[in-house]
This record gives structure tokens, sequence and C-alpha cells, in this order.
């Protein structure tokens, strides 16, 4: 049953879960290249990495219609890398170049704010992960030639951003039945 | 006009000084998670939420294998089925609940894309369509949509699924 399913769906061999496919490139990028995709914590936002005039760039899109969000306070701190994005998507944290080295920072869409992430001069980024909730990040670290993980926590530095439903931390009572 | 240079650099490192002060402040390492970290060698391709954090680690003379770390233990928790002595994990990926894990991994000189389920033990090899080498995979916490990088025809390309 579950194999009909899936090759209904025009996907081949036999499958425990049906899947369906959705195209990835909206109106006008079909042609162009793109990477390193995320998506938010409820798949309703995609950022990529696009070429735009030989800079590397992100591009902040919602996944279904393909309209493109405007993210103004990256502009000129290129080339970006390794996007991650919280639950709703008002977090996008980052790589990017600033000066010689890569920096993490997170946008926070809500407000404009910009987060920079600052390191010891010893620890580079190569790519992170941001909790989709925004209260902690896991950093990839070249350190003395090794690659290591990192976990910090941001919740001094980030409202959450939670599904909707979830309390937020110190959001009063808990809902009566 | 020496002075006034001076006096203006030294305010200028005091404010650099109280900027990351200030910012430091809010990124505080977590101790008890970086510490199994520490152990486990070489670590990339983290993928964090509030319960897990899944990555690949490889130490000198074994091969990479997928982790997944359990944030309220500390520690990593068994993967069986998903680890293969003949295959090589590139890039992990898993959802809020840590039920699913998405993975590209290397197998016969060949990239391949798996969705695994932990409650079932259970993987099962995502066709590329039309044709492609995937690289980089995203999961969406909710475990719903999934998003890979494919190499196609000498462009990048993202592909899209959304799982039920």
């Amino acid at each position: 049953m579950a194999c009909t399913a899936v090759t209904a769906l025009g996907l081949s061999g036999c499958s425990l879960w049906p899947l369906r496919r959705q195209p990835a490139a909206p109106a006008g990028l079909a042609a162009e290249s793109r990477q390193q995709p995320a998506l938010s914590g409820d798949g309703r936002l995609l950022a990529s990495l696009v070429d735009r005039g030989g800079r590397t760039t992100v591009l902040l899109q919602e996944r279904r219609t393909g309209r493109v969000l405007p993210l103004r306070q990256l502009r000129n701190r290129q080339p970006h890398s390794s996007p991650s994005l919280s639950w709703n998507g008002r977090y996008l944290a980052l790589l990017v170049q600033q000066g010689g080295r890569r920096q993490a920072v997170i946008e926070d869409r809500a407000t404009g704010q910009q987060h920079p992430l600052f390191l010891p001069a010893d620890q580079e980024p190569q790519q992170l992960s941001l909790a989709p909730d925004g209260q902690s990040i896991a950093l990839e670290l070249i350190t003395g030639g090794s690659r290591r993980l990192q976990v910090f926590s941001l919740a001094a530095m980030l409202e959450p951003d939670r599904a909707p439903g979830l309390l937020e931390s110190g959001g009063g009572p808990p809902l009566q039945p | 006009m020496s002075r006034q240079a001076s006096f203006g650099a030294g305010l200028w490192g005091g404010a650099l000084a109280l900027l990351l002060t200030g910012c430091q402040a809010g990124l505080r390492p977590i101790a008890a998670l970086n510490q199994p970290l520490s152990g486990l060698g070489d670590s990339q391709s983290p993928s964090l939420n509030s319960n897990w954090l899944a990555l690949i680690s490889s130490r000198p003379g074994s091969r990479a294998q997928v982790q997944l770390i359990d944030r309220l233990r500390h520690a990593p928790v068994p993967l069986p089925g998903l680890n293969r002595p003949d295959s090589l994990p590139i890039s992990v990926a898993v959802d809020q609940r840590g039920e699913r894990l998405a993975l590209v991994r290397q197998r016969d000189d060949r990239s391949e894309l798996v969705i695994h389920r932990r409650s079932l033990q259970a993987s099962q090899v995502v066709p590329i369509e039309p044709a492609g080498v995937p690289q980089r995979v995203s999961l969406s916490a909710d475990g719903r949509v999934l998003a890979v990088e494919v190499s196609r025809g000498g462009l990048w390309q993202v592909d899209l699924l959304e799982l039920p």
C-alpha cells in the first residue's frame, strides 16, 4: 500500500512513507544556483545562498509562494554562509564576513536588531545551527586544526521564538483545562 | 593633538571593550552539553533544537558516524540501523522530537539521501529526481519538510519534500 502511494507521487521503489515533492525554485529563480538550504521550524520559510553580483548572499523566501523577504541589515557583509532559522523565522543566524574573518551573527527580523556573536580570536566559526526556539546555538569551530562543536545559551540575548500554542517563559499562569 | 588622539583611542577602546563584554554576557557556553561533545573527537554538521543535537563525529582511525545527543541527559543515544560500516555521513538534521533524522551519506562511491525513523529503527533511501548528487540537508523542526542541496548538471539546486 505504501509502495503504491509513493509510486503515485512519482517516486520509485518501495517506501515506508509517502513523500510529496515540491518545486524548490520559485518563479524567476529556476536557473539560479542555490546552496545551503535552511528551513524555519514550521517549514514556512526557506533560506538559501545565491549569487548576487559575484557575492554569495543569503536569500529568505516563503517556501510555498517564493516571495522574497527583505534582509537589509546583511548587505555588504558577504560572503554569507550557513544560514539557520528559528521556529517562526523571527531569527536568522548565519556567518558573515567581518574584516578578514568570519563572524556569526543573528538577525532579529522583528526588531531589525543584529546580534554579533563574539568568539576568541583563535576560534573560527565554520557552520552553525540555531535552535528553533532561539534560546541556544551550536557553532562548529576550527580550533588548533580540529573541528569542534560548542553549544551556547542565548537566553540572555534573545526572546524565545516558539511554536504557536507554547507558553513563553514567565508568560503567566498555565492554562486551565 | 596627540593627547586628544590618545584620549579618543582610549574612549574607543573602552567602548569596544564594553560592547564586547556586553555581547559576550549574552553568549554563555552550556558546559553540561559541551563536556560530552569534547569527548567525541572532531565533530561537524550540527543540527540543534531544544531537546536534541545531531552531529557527525570522527576519531582518528575510525569511521565518521552520526551522533544524537539528548540535551536533557547530556548524553548520546543509540541509533540502531542508522550508522553503517559501508557508508560515510556527510550531513545530518533532526526534528524537534528526535524521531526523524535526515541524512546525506556516501555509500559505494555515490551519495544518497536517507530518512531515518528512530521509533521504527528504519531508514528509507529517498531517490533524487531528476538525478543529482545530494550534499547538505535541512529538516524543519516539525519534521514535515525536508530541503536538500543537490548538484545537478553543474548547478546547485534545492529540492523540497513534504513528509506526512
